[in-house]
């Protein structure tokens, strides 16, 4: 992959995060429902920052061609 | 209760542990084998980020508002998806141009400034000290609160008996140990990163320990403690976002922002990414790990919190000791001992990364300028950079003790942390607009930083002072000198943010302003334009070798001086190995014969910024050279210097490819005769018996290889002697027509048993030539075997074509054999590219053609090849009739 694919992936799910974790979203999850014993948003909370983490470390540890990358 | 000799000889066996790490790592740093240079490692490293504000602060600060305490941690978390792009060019700058702190990182982008060096330190310093005081107050408060001696906790005691003051003291006498080694700060301190890295797994490991006891033993499951905290009526707010205000989201995102800043900005944190750093490779794994290490100390943030209200009930206990007073009031003491054990790894960790990275700031920015100032000359002053860092230790942990001492529950003291970081998100705008926009100035970071600084002082830390009661509240309700627009905390009446999202958003906004605006005011200066391409393309201009990056310098030198000088900072052996080196890296034989050009300054003072710092290098190396004033015209210029260096050396590093080809093709052809001689000569010597007739065979065989061998050692030399330039050339007459004649007899045999026939297409005469005779003949005969090696067996014809004009001679040499394909036309003049693939291609050297070529090009004319697959193929050349003789 190249640096600059990375670059641009990295860039957009900064973005994302900024928005999933940010208000107003984070008001969505806000509503006092319980999941499986947990409020609704801690759990939304942790769940996502969680996804960002998965998604962050499979653009930075793909395989990369260049070396560079 | 635990008794206080227990809990003293367990921390201090945890120092004892880290020293043993911290010593271990250094031992096998020097053997070679370091434990630090492993992406987990450099990760875990960064945990120092963690400090014992958020060890016990977090769960305090989730038991009065919720999930409030998490955007200290989604901040990191997104700064570090931009990891890659971002955190890996400062650590690439820093690499390069050996910058050892933060301080230096901006002083050095806007022209090796003092002034802006001396300007972040104080911020630094400023920030940091009294969160360093914090960390001391933590240890002191979970300690008294373990023994049961409230006295302590406040530096009740004389202080000769505060164990406080002790561990103060141990942790400097740590640092010094390992943070101070070298005397060059940009070489890592591999012992202390290996501590901090276990430190982070302890204080994990600690957390996760009394989380689990919270969620499974104190209560069945985290289940029970969300669904009891949800029927409490007091409670039940803290399960979600809390508050109807207007301005949450706004203040959500200044701590995201702020926390954002900080993980990058913070002394400890560039210190450990990016100073520290082994490898840049290692921020891939760090990009997605750190945060999950974030994620894993918080999970169980909540719980706690929830479980130590439902616990104590409301007002029992301090939520900022739930960690501790739970396992307490439980008896479980084992596991209050390793709660207390988590929350020093915390923060020792904080306060060991922060004296070092401060103390180098300190010494090399604010301490050392000073002494430069006074002891100009040629004192030996190679040991004082290491004596100062170590005085600025010990004074920066004594002076967080006072300030401990004296602040104690003061609010100033509690809300520090927070603080801190409004302090050094100040950077932000210089470092990263430095870093990726090339107009910023020196003026504008200037400005931008002092501004900042001075908002941030107003509206927050003044009023922090003043709530502790230590200065008149008066000027926070009716604003500086009665005048209401100033109020700090409502500036130019400003209202309804917090007051923390208020001093963010008045400091960032001006710093960021005056920056940009400041800087656009003029155009940069040499210096600063010269740093500016540094920092903003330092891909492009690292990676090839240091030879390639542009030196914008111009000016007199003297190597001795520059040696004395060096001997003066680094010590004379120092001095000695360096200019030695560089001596040897620039083939001469002696020191004395280096050139003192702009490379060798450059050289020295980026050795000379290890230790010193670059702005106080960039002064004193001034001070003993003659440096001429630079234009922006003349950085253009010598940054196309630059280039032209680099593209030079990428072309020698191809000829050296070429040169290692040819060598191997050489090799390759010489193996093939000598192992066909070998093989039949032991086949004689094996076979005494084998009958002559057979035996006359294999002997004519050898004698036909070392033919070969001997032709294609002569042609490899002669091509030497061509390309080198020594070949012999004599100058004679020659009639062409002759030639041709002379070359066709020659040939006569080869042609006639291919059953080939030759024409001559030529006019009646000829001018004379001036040319080597035996050479042109060389070139003919060359051109004429091949025909014939090509040349269909017994219906061959080769046309030789002479035509003359006012210009040249050319001579072309025609043959229905089966031409040679378009994609292999290009290869047939390079050495050893025999035309057709090396199964069927007629015995030959691979060198004829290519030597042609050289002896036609040596007297100005040129040689082609025309062909048509199928059609056979045409070579030919011309020789100007006259042409300016070369050298040779």
């Amino acid at each position: 992959m190249s640096t600059s694919l990375r670059n641009q992936r990295l860039l957009a799910l900064f973005a994302v995060g900024w928005l999933l974790l940010n208000f107003p979203l984070l008001t969505l999850w806000d509503s006092g429902v319980s999941v499986a014993g947990i409020p609704l948003l801690p759990a939304a909370v942790f769940i996502g920052w969680g996804v960002l983490i998965g998604v962050a470390a499979w653009i930075v540890e793909a395989r990369d061609g260049d070396g560079d990358g | 209760m635990l008794s206080a000799p227990l809990v003293l000889a367990a921390s201090f066996a945890y120092l004892l542990l880290l020293f043993g790490v911290a010593h271990f790592a250094d031992a096998r740093g020097r053997s070679g084998r370091s434990v630090i240079g492993n992406a987990w490692i450099y990760t875990l490293s960064m945990g120092v980020y963690c400090t014992a504000w958020t060890y016990f602060g977090s769960v305090g600060r989730a038991a009065s508002s919720g999930l409030w305490f998490l955007p200290i941690y989604l901040g990191p978390t997104l700064a570090m998806l931009l990891a890659w792009p971002v955190l890996r060019k400062m650590i690439r700058i820093a690499r390069q141009y050996r910058i050892t702190s933060i301080a230096d990182f901006i002083a050095s982008r806007y022209g090796k400034s003092r002034a802006l060096a001396a300007l972040v330190t104080v911020i630094a310093l400023v920030g940091i000290l009294p969160y360093v005081a914090l960390q001391l107050k933590a240890i002191s408060s979970g300690y008294a609160l373990l023994t049961a001696t409230p006295g302590e906790a406040h530096g009740g005691g004389p202080w000769w008996r505060d164990s406080t003051l002790y561990f103060a003291l141990a942790l400097a006498g740590f640092t010094i140990a390992f943070g101070t080694r070298h005397l060059d700060t940009s070489e890592r301190h591999e012992g202390m990163v290996a501590a901090i890295a276990l430190e982070s797994v302890v204080k994990l490991l600690a957390f996760i320990a009394v989380g689990v006891f919270v969620c499974w033993g104190l209560f069945d499951s985290p289940g029970e403690i969300f669904a009891r905290a949800a029927a409490r009526a007091d409670l039940k707010p803290l399960l979600g976002l809390g508050g109807e205000s207007r301005f949450t989201g706004g203040q959500w995102f200044a701590l995201t922002l702020l926390a954002m800043l900080s993980v990058i900005f913070l002394p400890r944190q560039f210190q450990v990414m990016v100073v520290e750093n082994v490898d840049e490779r290692h921020v891939k794994r760090a990009s997605w790990a750190f945060p999950l290490y974030l994620l894993l100390i918080n999970l169980f943030v909540l719980p706690i919190a929830l479980g130590g209200l439902l616990h104590f009930g409301p007002g029992g206990a301090d939520p900022d000791t739930f960690v501790l007073s739970l396992p307490l009031a439980l008896d479980q003491p084992a596991l209050a001992l390793v709660a207390f054990i988590g929350g020093l790894s915390a923060a020792t960790g904080m306060i060991i990364v922060e004296a070092i990275a401060v103390s180098t700031m300190v010494s090399n920015d604010l301490v050392m300028p000073l002494l430069l100032r006074r002891r100009q000359g040629t004192r030996d002053l190679s040991g004082t950079p290491l004596a100062v860092r170590r005085v600025v230790i010990v004074a920066l942990l004594l002076l967080g003790y006072l300030y401990f001492r004296i602040a104690g529950e003061a609010y100033a003291l509690v809300s520090i942390g927070l603080i801190s970081f409004a302090a050094v998100a100040q950077f932000a705008p210089a470092l990263l607009g430095g870093m990726f926009w090339k107009g910023g100035t020196r003026a504008g970071a200037l400005a931008g930083l002092g501004a900042g600084f001075a908002l941030w002082t107003y509206t927050l830390m003044l009023p922090s002072i003043a709530k502790s009661g230590w200065l008149p509240t008066a000027f926070m309700r009716d604003g500086l000198f009665g005048l209401a627009l100033l109020r700090p905390e409502q500036l130019f009446g400003l209202t309804g943010l917090d007051s923390l999202s208020h001093a963010l958003l008045w400091s960032l906004l001006v710093n960021a302003g005056l920056y940009v605006v400041v800087s656009l005011a003029r155009a940069p200066t040499a210096g600063e334009a010269g740093q500016a391409l540094l920092f903003v393309d330092v891909f492009e201009r690292s990676g090839t070798g240091a030879a390639a990056a542009p030196v914008f310098w111009r000016g007199r030198a003297s190597v001795a001086g520059l040696q004395q000088l060096a001997a003066r900072f680094l010590g004379a052996e120092a001095a000695q190995r360096l200019f030695a080196n560089v001596a040897r890296q620039r083939g001469v034989d002696q020191i004395e014969r280096i050139a003192a050009d702009a490379q060798l300054v450059q050289h020295v003072e980026t050795q000379l910024a290890g230790a010193i710092g670059s702005a106080s290098a960039h002064a004193v190396v001034a001070g003993v050279v003659d440096e001429e004033p630079l234009a922006p015209a003349d950085i253009l210029r010598m940054l196309d210097e630059a280039s032209q260096v680099r593209a030079q050396n990428r072309q020698l590093e191809s000829l050296d490819k070429l040169k290692d080809d040819f060598m191997s093709s050489v090799t390759h052809e010489l193996r093939t005769p000598l192992t066909s001689i070998r093989a039949f000569a032991e086949l004689m010597r094996d076979d005494p018996a084998m009958d002559s007739e057979q035996r006359q065979q294999f002997v004519a065989l050898i004698v036909a290889e070392a033919e070969r061998l001997s032709r294609l050692v002569n042609q490899v030399l002669d091509m030497a002697k061509i390309e080198s330039g020594h070949g012999d050339w004599r100058n004679e007459a020659i009639d062409l027509r002759e030639l041709i004649a002379h070359a066709l007899q020659t040939t006569r045999e080869a042609f006639r048993e291919r059953g080939a026939e030759v024409a001559v297409e030529q006019p009646d005469a000829v001018p004379l030539l001036h040319a080597d005779r035996d050479r042109l003949l060389q070139v003919l005969l060359n051109l004429l075997s091949n025909a014939a090696k090509f040349v269909p067996p017994g219906r061959g014809r080769v046309v030789i074509k002479l035509s003359s004009d006012a210009r040249a001679a050319t001579i072309e040499v025609r043959d229905n054999g089966p031409g040679i394909a378009p994609d292999q036309q290009q290869y047939v003049f390079e050495k050893f590219r025999q035309g057709g693939d090396a199964a069927n291609r007629p015995q030959g050297t691979g060198l004829g053609l290519p030597i042609s070529r050289q002896i036609v090009e040596h007297f100005g004319g040129r040689m082609w090849l025309q062909s048509v697959p199928g059609q056979g193929a045409c070579f030919g050349f011309d020789l100007p009739w006259h042409h300016e003789q070369t050298a040779s």
